[in-house]
């Protein structure tokens, strides 16, 4: 464990690194001088030069990136061009809110795809089977903004439940917050059901044929006990890496989600960093996002580790 | 074991502890239904071991599952009683079949490896089975888990018993797997080949196990297997079976003595016995035959040498009584034939093959190691470690998974490594072969330094070294058929294309036994044998002149087993050529090799022609080895000597020899401190070994050679 986490977290480091370079490097290639953007198209040679010189894109590009990076580590990542604030405090207050829907998201997704994936698996051809996939295929085919198009359309305008979309901070009003989280949340959750159901399912089924069933049946054990305490916790562990990569992909990829209910995350954050050539505060998030990609990829293998022995102790005998 | 005689003959005896009646299992299949047991009735007595044996496909298994109703669809129980305790079994719902699962009748299973649930501790899989037949308290279940594992011999039982299964060797294993089957006190075990997965020492220490407990605890035992040398250490009473029917039932001594089915002769002649020299294994030609498509007559009658036109169409006869003893058996001529004498190698016929080993060995090895990284480290090898407490400090770890051997194999001869699992074998094929990169030695083909040459070069070389490996099925090209597979290596090698390529596959496949046609078929419509002969056919394609077999026969049923160890012998006549030979099973390469290495822990311990090899002076390794191979004839008792523990970890290999910290032969401080080196105990004899004993001392106690006749003689008489 102790080898196996010095090395994971070696890893994650390098490729933080490597991610910062191509950052780095794409950023700089997008068409659009920043200087002549910020000043608008009547600038003059003189002021643009100037504006360059002040913002540091007058030195040769290595000694841009290395400046950037030495910011990166002591958490200053510069100041956003659209709103002149620093980044770091930009994303930050949206951090919070992108890993509460995505959270939420995905929490939904569990709650609902697990028991589906198990009885599926149980009932393989049978009714619930069929239904559970059915389900499953619906989740996957239709887009998810679609999906909250549909939620905002029933449970908000007909039905009045909750409120169309926005945001409303806990601090202010936390049962606000969890209004306006029920409706982007559960769009989410849904199609992200489908995927994390389909995995359970063949995983299940691949261990319900193991030997080790075969023998916790032969010792008499109930259909419950087999397939809850022998088959589920083997079953869970490849599970647990698609949920780990849903949540990262509900956390930064929903833009068009974040759009539909105007949930102010890092997905719209983003957007606005393209459309207004911001690029410290887009090099900001492209490697916020990275970063909790990494995170939830080593949280998944260390909840490896809590589900499977053999990879509790496999890393120091 | 002469305590529990059978009883079950004996007309004035209570009701048997299990009376099967006319059980018949059938599997719904595109292709038909398949009766996998049909009208099978035996009947088992309390203290009574009785042995199912019988090939991959004769319906043991099934009909041991049955009995507990743990068929699985598309497979059902489709007619007959299974009577056990008054009660018949088969009528129960699946709540009462539950409560005597694991409870009154236990299941012991086949692969240690696979069959413990690996997220849970041994002792949750044994307390879990207490606490739910028995309603215990789980501190009243663990201490009888803990007596369980003490029972089944697991050293340190309430220290172990939060252990997880992948923290014990599979011998272990196998041993919690018995203690989960012991834990409720069954009054019947079913063992489901509780010992094929195993290492033979392994073996014989598990069978030695269930034996004890069977005498101590006074319970039935349904043994499956397919190993007639497993039925003669543990039986009372035998069935065999074969294609989905019981043709012979027996008590032991007398089955082999005395069989009275043809197929139970051939089985018990097909096995190579460790002491006996033969020129060619007898075999059972043919195969069992496809249960959806079963002959007219007798299901024996296309493979019997006796079979006539009575057996070929009159319907599969009814397992009926025969012979003076007790035995039944399912065979219309049984009375006219005598199948006691068994089969004789011909001594006089026999032709002692002559290798020339006056010139330059084809293929030779120096002094060959591979390391591996132990796969843990931080980078690489490279492992942080915190011995002690302190500061953690960078070190190497390796696995050394072949550490220094060397061998040589002249041209015409077959050299064979033989060891138990994890000794490295496999990897010395490997590595000989630059499959893997050496980490260090010298490996010579045909005099040219391979070891000194780049990848192309190696490449071009391997034409003329192939290999054939133990899994035919996942080592043929699933989406080819055999005439392309075959016929590719020729190409690749510029051997023969076009008109002249095909010819020549269907020769080759011709000569390995399959027909012409076979080219035409893909590789899933064969049998493990026949796959295995094409195999063969592909290596022999490019004319190599040696071939490494990796453990080929292992995988195979033993009338399949002999057919291809001949075909080997065969075409090494015929086209000179050498093989390494790899396998655990000491019968296999007494029978093929002309000289033999047997490898403990990455090292060679001993190394001369077989005759060398298994007489005296023996290396202790050896020694116990060879005693512990359950023979196939129960009159030859063997004394097995135990090994104490197991394989020591090759991460954390023992100093000194590395045999010492199981040897019953270990002399003191030199053994521990002193690596032994691998030397000619009498120069010029060319027979190689590596213990500090002398020459006298490890020709001592080699008792169940010596001592075979006697013990032959006394057991007869005893009978």
């Amino acid at each position: 464990m102790y080898n196996y986490l010095v090395r994971r977290l070696g890893f994650m480091l390098l490729t933080l690194l490597f991610v910062t370079v191509i950052t780095f490097a794409v950023t700089n290639i997008l068409p659009g001088d920043v200087a002549l953007l910020i000043l608008g198209p009547n600038a003059t040679d003189q002021s643009i030069q100037a504006l360059q010189a002040q913002l540091g894109l007058d030195k040769p590009l290595y000694v841009q990136y290395i400046d950037w990076v030495l910011g990166l580590l002591q958490g200053d990542m510069g100041t956003s061009l659209r709103f002149d604030e620093p980044v770091a405090q930009l994303i930050g207050e949206k951090l919070g809110r992108s890993l509460l829907l995505a959270t939420a998201a995905t929490a939904i997704a569990v709650f609902f795809a697990l028991p589906l994936g198990v009885v599926a698996a149980v009932k393989q051809n049978e009714l619930p089977d069929l239904f559970a996939s059915m389900f499953g295929f619906i989740g996957i085919s239709i887009p998810i903004f679609l999906w909250g198009l549909v939620f905002i359309l029933v449970f908000a305008v007909w039905l009045g439940l909750f409120p169309t979309g926005g945001y409303v901070p806990p601090s202010e009003d936390p049962i606000g917050t969890l209004t306006h989280l029920v409706l982007p949340a559960s769009a989410m959750g849904f199609a992200l059901t489908a995927y994390i159901m389909r995995m359970t399912r063949s995983s299940m089924l691949e261990v319900l044929s193991e030997e080790y069933i075969k023998l916790a049946r032969a010792k008499g054990m109930t259909q419950r006990v087999v397939v809850l305490k022998h088959a589920l916790q083997n079953a869970i562990i490849p599970v647990i890496t698609v949920v780990a990569f849903q949540f990262s992909y509900a956390f930064g990829g929903v833009v068009v989600l974040e759009e539909v209910f105007f949930w102010p995350g890092i997905g719209r954050l983003t957007l606005t960093a393209i459309q207004s050539r911001d690029i410290p505060l887009l090099q900001g998030c492209i490697i916020v996002v990275a970063l909790i990609y990494m995170l939830s990829n080593l949280t998944a293998d260390l909840l490896y580790g809590y589900f499977d022995p053999r990879i509790r102790y496999g890393g120091d005998d | 074991m002469s305590t529990t005689t059978p009883t079950h003959d004996d007309p004035s005896s209570s009701s048997p502890l299990l009376e099967v009646r006319n059980l018949r299992t059938q599997f719904h299949t595109e292709s038909g239904t398949v009766v996998a047991a049909n009208d099978v009735s035996f009947s088992l007595d309390a203290g009574e071991t009785m042995g199912l044996v019988g090939e991959s496909g004769a319906g043991k298994s099934v009909t041991a599952r049955s009995l507990l109703q743990l068929i699985d669809p598309p497979g059902e129980i489709a007619g007959g009683e299974v009577i056990f305790e008054g009660e018949n079994l088969l009528d129960y719902s699946e709540k009462q079949i539950q409560r005597v699962r694991g409870n009154k009748i236990a299941l012991v299973p086949q692969d240690p490896m696979s069959s413990l649930n690996p997220v849970l501790t041994v002792g949750e899989q044994i307390i879990e089975t207490i606490t739910h037949h028995q309603g215990m308290e789980r501190d009243e279940a663990r201490a009888q888990a803990i007596d369980a594992m003490t029972d089944v011999g697991i050293p340190d039982a309430a220290e172990r018993i939060d252990d997880y299964p992948h923290e014990f060797s599979g011998g272990m294993r196998q041993r919690v797997l018995i203690a989960i089957g012991l834990s409720c006190q069954p009054d019947l075990i079913i063992a489901d080949e509780p010992t094929t997965a195993l290492d033979v020492t392994t073996q014989a220490k598990i069978l030695d196990l269930l034996n004890e407990l069977q005498e101590e605890k006074g319970m039935g035992i349904l043994m499956i297997t397919h190993n007639l040398g497993v039925v003669a250490q543990t039986c009372d009473t035998v069935g065999v079976m074969y294609a989905g029917n019981l043709v012979e039932t027996a008590e032991m001594h007398e089955l082999f003595r005395h069989p009275q089915h043809p197929y139970t002769r051939g089985l018990i002649d097909s096995i190579p016995q460790i002491d006996t020299a033969y020129d060619e294994l007898p075999t059972l030609d043919g195969a069992m035959p496809d249960l959806t498509d079963l002959p007219q007559g007798c299901n024996f009658a296309p493979r019997c040498e006796y079979a006539t036109d009575a057996c070929r169409t009159g319907g599969d006869p009814a397992l009926e009584p025969a012979g003076p003893g007790s035995s039944r058996a399912a065979c219309i001529r049984t009375d006219e034939i005598d199948l006691r004498q068994g089969y004789v190698p011909d001594d006089v016929e026999r032709t002692e093959k002559q290798v020339d080993r006056s010139g330059d060995p084809l293929f030779e090895v120096k002094n060959l190691k591979k390391y591996f990284s132990a796969g843990d480290g931080v980078i690489g090898n490279l492992s942080l470690s915190r011995n002690g407490g302190g500061i953690p400090k960078l070190e190497r770890r390796y696995v050394k998974a072949v550490d220094g051997i060397s061998f040589d194999i002249y041209e015409g001869e077959t050299v064979g490594l033989v060891g138990e699992s994890g000794c490295g074998k496999s990897t010395v094929a490997r590595t000989a072969l630059k499959l893997l990169e050496p980490t260090d030695g010298e490996v010579y083909f045909d005099g040219q330094p391979m070891h000194e040459m780049g990848d192309s070069e190696v490449r071009s070389l391997r034409r003329e070294m192939q290999m054939v490996f133990q899994d035919p099925h996942s080592s043929l090209n699933p989406r080819k058929t055999v005439g392309q597979i075959v016929g590719r290596a020729m190409e690749k090698h510029d051997i023969a294309t076009g008109e002249e390529k095909r010819q020549r596959v269907r020769e080759l496949l011709e000569r390995v036994g399959l027909s012409a046609s076979a080219a035409g078929k893909y590789p899933h419509e064969f049998s493990g044998g026949q796959q295995q002969r094409i195999a063969i056919a592909h290596a022999l394609a490019v004319e190599p002149k040696l071939i490494v077999c990796d453990e080929p026969v292992s995988a195979l049923d033993v009338s399949v087993q002999a057919q291809i160890l001949n075909l080997l012998n065969e075409i090494q006549a015929e086209f000179g050529l050498s093989y390494l030979f790899i396998s655990h099973n000491i019968g296999v390469v007494r029978h093929i090799c002309d000289r033999l290495a047997v490898m403990y822990l990455g090292k060679i311990v001993e190394f001369g022609s077989i005759e060398q090899v298994f007489d005296t002076p023996f290396h202790p390794y050896t020694e116990s080895l060879l005693s512990a191979v359950p023979h196939a004839d129960p009159t030859r008792k063997s004394e097995r000597i135990f090994l104490e523990g197991s394989v020591p970890s090759p991460l954390d290999p023992p100093s000194g020899c590395p045999f010492q910290t199981r040897c019953p032969k270990k002399i003191g401080e030199e053994c521990e401190t002193v690596v032994p080196d691998l030397e000619e105990k009498e120069a010029g004899t060319g027979h190689y070994l590596s213990c500090h004993l002398s020459i006298e001392e490890m020709s001592e106690h080699a008792g169940f050679v010596q001592s075979e006749q006697a013990e032959q003689s006394e057991a007869q008489h005893g009978d």
